[in-house]
């Protein structure tokens, strides 16, 4: 019972880590219809300058947090003028973004792989392609022990986070001018032109409080699961945040939250009956949600969206 | 009009980038020199996973590489031939390492092999090596049928490292003998979607039934090793009560493992492989993973001279510490080196000098920073094990070394 | 450079040392094939690494393949082309079985459906079936090595012609008509659901091919070979190539397979600069490398030289109209 307990408050905690990176993917689809594959290197990178500036430069953990948010928002605005603006002003299908996005997936990889010691990059990282965490007591790391629960501090500030959060940006969408921009240029950019929303700002100001988000959630992801390289965006959870963002629903802010908590417990139901392989079993919810619900838990039913 | 150039100008600026870099790089790739006493040159090979996850080992192992090379050549060279030794990345892929084995041989004319890095690689490098009859040394390798039983002849293919299925038996029993009170249950752990730790985790599930080990696995966990919360699998171990958690995995996987497990309150023994011994992990898992157990080819502090001789020269080189792959690597390019003392190579006839360097590697018989080194009649290590264990501060310490038999 | 320099002026040389290199673009070339049919037909299907998986595992287990523990499949040693046959009709049932409630889907959503297919193939069947050899992969002792080559090659040639033909037949007719504008085309009386099934199927059994013959050049198959990854480089393959016509997928992929050994010299920045490269690609051709000239049916630029030449011979003609 009490491991039943602790497993679903795990699938709580990483489901909030899910919801958070999803949000990011589902407000440039939502936004422009394309699927930003660099997101996630947004994720590894917001991490890695975090951990950089605690562990390399010595940097208080609450002042290196925002610095390593501001990263992200930074490189949202690089995405937006290296791999989508050119596109969008050529008139571009969606999948050459689709594919520009992932050339700047690699380099971000690529780069931060080869920084090791003595290399250009080193200030940034130093560790290659290793795995590292940040260091002990400069992180805030205490753990409660309640009634044999396992209760680390950073987890449950996450799931704080992830829902203060939520409510926030769908506060901001729904009820504010900001929103109603976004939601005006993501039903038709043309007539928002017309209206004299500019457009351009619109979804440049997306990316990067998509890209900050996606940053956030590394950082988190880094403290609570002790886990840092290269590697953590593409591997851990590019493809879990298109099964959240399906899973709720495209473009849908609860949907990606309910999507991401779902995802989480799902895995976490899964270890507890079978032991093994949580993997397949997201892959299948995700299939057999296609197929039954292709709109998601919450999405609005769209016609075509290519 | 705004529109086009401004996208000339991030493509132009893209080719720039990529000139510079070029232009950078490129002048540091030519590594061919004349200048030996005979005027003859000793070309080797080596296939290393420099980028991709493999770059956990593969820059170690390309420096040592490089050092034994320096040293050989400093010290008269192979008989008075100048050694080259070209180390090509295979970017972590079996397909690449399989094109680059090829290439080194047929175009590059080497007269063997190192490498390569990862277990996957060596299964689709080696029978190419072996099909065009040049020797190839695996440094890191340390799966199954890598060696001895190969789905092909394998006469071509030796190994100095230490496989799982030799140190994962090697390091249980050892803490067996040792522990009070015995340890009688375990769970183990290890992601399915990695040769190198199913192999390991084979190598575990047969070690534990041997009646002098005697320990009962209550479960064992598989996961992804691209599973993002290992938490929740080691939660599921932990909630068994074990003595002991075995971890075969590479990477990051056995310090995120332990860290995990001290955190639910496990007090029990961390018992791996391979996967245990990078300095790299057990910075990461630092003082979770104190007192963590493997067995390794290689020990910083073996009492060995040659080893001494090695980690000072490794040290005053690049800074740091040598690792186990660093002294493997290193080791091999001793191994090709006298092989081709006494092989008495022609650097004429390539073909007949890669069967002579073959021969005479059979019976290597020299001084290592692993310590006396022999091979075995299947081409396998026969060499001092070092059971060591993680010092919490990212180093290890001696536990004890087990003689070969 | 020197790689680039022996491929052009020094071919056979270059083939040489090269030839798993050579095998490798061969079935590359395949895989943007299978691809080229969905996106030909307008669908994003990102399927085609797990029916190459099912056509890789067939061919090695119905030839002999071994597990660690022993063979895959008993007493089974079929001959390599029945094994390879065996493997594409299995892949074109699968694809088949799939295809039905997934290809009503469109956009996004088919390739994140597809995806999600290949995933749980892998971690739900392969990682499981001891026939398979789990994570330990399949050891393919009859591998052929360098003589698998001249097949694939021979496999590409036929099917890239094969292909270039059904694009003028009715059925190509009527994917590029679904491509162009679906609702329209079934408005035409194209039956959609029918024709986009045909292309689903036969990509699946062009990706089966291409993992069979590539599955034999190695000794042995793993699943991490069969990955999104995997999946994502096709598509990478088609859209630089262009899906316009059969060639561009195919020059994509020779392209792309290429590059990283020829920025081998640029050593630790290879993956770099080759990301690079491929967001200028598509930059300045965000419809691929080949494509057709807007409101004539020719291409424009890089055939454009080709369609000079041909103009000059023939007699001036009205141009044909956009299909």
């Amino acid at each position: 019972m009490r491991n039943t307990i602790q497993q679903l408050l795990n699938g709580i905690f990483i489901g909030s880590i899910y919801a958070l990176f999803g949000l990011g993917y589902t407000l440039v689809f939502g936004l422009l219809d394309v699927l930003n594959l660099a997101h996630s290197e947004v994720f590894m990178l917001g991490a890695v300058v975090t951990y950089s500036l605690v562990a390399l430069h010595h940097v208080p953990f609450l002042l290196a947090v925002p610095l390593g948010i501001v990263a992200g928002g930074l490189l949202g605005l690089v995405i937006e003028f290296v791999a989508l603006r050119p596109l969008r002003r050529r008139g571009a299908p969606p999948i050459a973004a689709l594919i520009s996005t992932i050339g700047l997936a690699l380099i971000l990889v690529a780069l931060i792989e080869q920084a090791k010691r003595g290399s250009a990059l080193a200030w940034l990282w130093r560790d290659g392609a290793n795995d590292v965490q940040f260091p002990a007591g400069k992180v805030p790391d205490r753990i409660w022990h309640l009634a044999g629960l396992t209760l680390p501090v950073d987890k449950l500030a996450i799931v704080v986070i992830t829902v203060a959060l939520m409510a926030v940006l769908a506060y901001v969408m729904a009820k504010t001018p900001a929103g109603r921009a976004v939601r005006a240029v993501a039903e038709n950019p043309r007539a928002a032109q017309l209206l004299g929303v500019n457009v351009d700002r619109v979804i440049t100001i997306t990316l990067v409080v998509s890209s900050a988000l996606a940053a956030l959630a590394g950082i988190l992801f880094a403290l609570a699961l002790n886990d840092i390289s290269p590697y953590i965006g593409r591997d851990q959870v590019e493809l879990r945040g298109l099964a959240v963002i399906v899973l709720g629903g495209m473009g849908s802010i609860p949907g990606t939250f309910i999507g991401g908590f779902t995802l989480g417990l799902l895995e976490s139901v899964t270890i507890l009956t079978l032991g093994t392989d949580v993997r397949a079993v997201g892959f299948v919810a995700l299939f057999v949600m296609l197929i039954l619900r292709p709109s998601g838990l919450l999405g609005r039913q769209t016609s075509e969206r290519v | 009009m705004r529109t086009t150039s401004r996208i000339r100008w991030w493509g132009t600026a893209g080719i720039a980038v990529a000139v510079i870099s070029v232009a950078a790089c490129g002048s540091s790739s030519k590594t061919s020199s004349s200048n030996s006493n005979k005027g003859k040159t000793l070309k080797l090979g080596a296939v290393f996973s420099l980028t991709g996850a493999g770059g956990v080992y593969g820059p170690q192992q390309q420096q040592a590489v490089k050092l034994a090379e320096e040293t050989t050549n400093a010290s008269g060279g192979v008989d008075g031939a100048n050694l080259s030794i070209q180390v090509v990345d295979d970017a972590s892929n079996q397909t690449q390492a399989a094109q680059q084995t090829q290439t080194l041989i047929q175009q590059n004319q080497v007269t063997a092999l190192l490498g390569p890095t990862l277990s996957n690689s060596a299964v689709a490098a080696h029978p190419i090596a072996d099909n065009l009859k040049t020797p190839m040394l695996a440094v890191s390798t340390t799966g199954l049928n890598i060696v001895g039983t190969c789905p092909y002849p394998c006469t071509y293919i030796f190994r100095d490292s230490l496989g799982e299925a030799t140190a994962i038996p090697t390091n249980i029993k050892t803490y067996v003998a040792s522990a009070n009170p015995k340890p009688k249950t375990g769970v183990l752990l290890y992601p399915n979607d990695d040769k190198f730790s199913v192999d390991g985790a084979t190598a575990v599930k047969q070690t534990v039934t041997d009646p002098a080990v005697g320990i009962q696995l209550l479960d064992t966990i598989q996961f992804s090793k691209s599973d993002a919360d290992l938490t929740q699998f080691v939660n599921q171990g932990v909630s068994k009560h074990p003595d002991v958690i075995f971890i075969t995995s590479l990477g990051g996987i056995p310090a995120k493992i332990m860290t995990a497990a001290r955190q639910q309150g496990f007090t029990g023994q961390f018992l791996g492989g391979n996967g245990f011994n990078s300095a790299a992990v057990s910075k990461q898992a630092a003082n979770f993973g104190k007192g963590a157990q493997s067995a390794s080819a290689w020990y910083l502090g073996n009492d060995f001279a040659s080893n001494a001789e090695f980690v000072k020269a490794f040290k005053a080189k690049y800074g740091t510490d040598p690792d186990q792959f660093a002294a493997q690597a290193y080791t091999g390019v001793l191994i090709l080196v006298d092989a081709a003392k006494r092989a008495k190579l022609t650097y004429t006839d390539l073909p007949g000098d890669r069967q002579k360097l073959r021969t005479a590697m059979e019976s290597t018989n020299i001084q290592t920073p692993l310590g006396p080194f022999q091979f075995t009649s299947t081409h396998d290590v026969h060499q001092t094990i070092w059971v060591i264990a993680m010092d919490g501060q990212g180093g290890f310490t001696l536990v004890t070394s087990v003689k070969p038999s | 450079m020197a790689f680039l320099t022996q491929l052009l002026f020094h071919p056979f040389t270059w083939y040489h040392a090269h030839q798993l290199l050579a095998g490798q673009i061969g079935v590359d070339g395949l895989l943007a094939l299978s691809i080229w049919l969905t996106l030909y037909s307008g669908q994003l299907t990102l399927a085609n690494a797990g029916f190459m998986a099912i056509g890789a595992y067939s061919s090695v287990i119905l030839t002999g393949g071994t597990t660690s523990t022993g063979p895959a499949a008993a007493g089974v040693h079929l001959p390599l082309a029945v094994a390879m046959l065996v493997g594409i009709a299995l892949a074109a049932l699968v694809a088949f079985v799939i295809g039905l409630p997934v290809l009503r889907l469109k956009g996004v959503f088919l390739a994140i459906a597809t995806l999600g297919f290949g995933e749980a193939l892998r971690y739900g069947l392969i990682l499981n079936l001891g026939i398979t050899g789990k994570g330990q992969g399949l050891n393919n002792p009859h591998a052929t090595l360098t003589s698998g080559i001249t097949p694939i090659w021979l496999a590409l040639v036929v099917l890239a012609f094969l292909a270039w033909r059904l694009t003028g037949t009715k059925t190509g007719h009527a994917w590029a008509a679904i491509r162009e504008d679906q609702l329209a085309a079934a408005a035409q009386g194209i039956d959609v659901a029918r024709y986009k099934m045909v292309a689903f199927v036969l990509g699946a059994m062009v990706a089966a091919l291409a993992g069979g013959l590539g599955a034999h050049l190695s000794f042995l198959i793993d699943s991490n070979d069969y990955t999104f990854t995997q999946a994502i480089a096709m598509l990478i393959w088609a859209v630089v190539g262009g899906i316009a016509f059969v060639i561009g997928p195919i020059v994509g992929a020779v392209l792309l397979t290429i590059l990283p050994e020829v920025l081998r010299f640029t050593q630790d920045y290879r993956q770099v600069i080759n990301g690079i490269i491929l967001i200028a690609i598509v930059l300045f051709r965000p419809d691929g490398l080949f494509t057709r000239r807007k409101g004539t049916g020719n291409p424009s630029r890089l055939l454009r030289g080709w369609a000079f030449i041909r103009r000059s011979w023939a007699s001036r003609r009205p141009q044909p109209a956009p299909p």
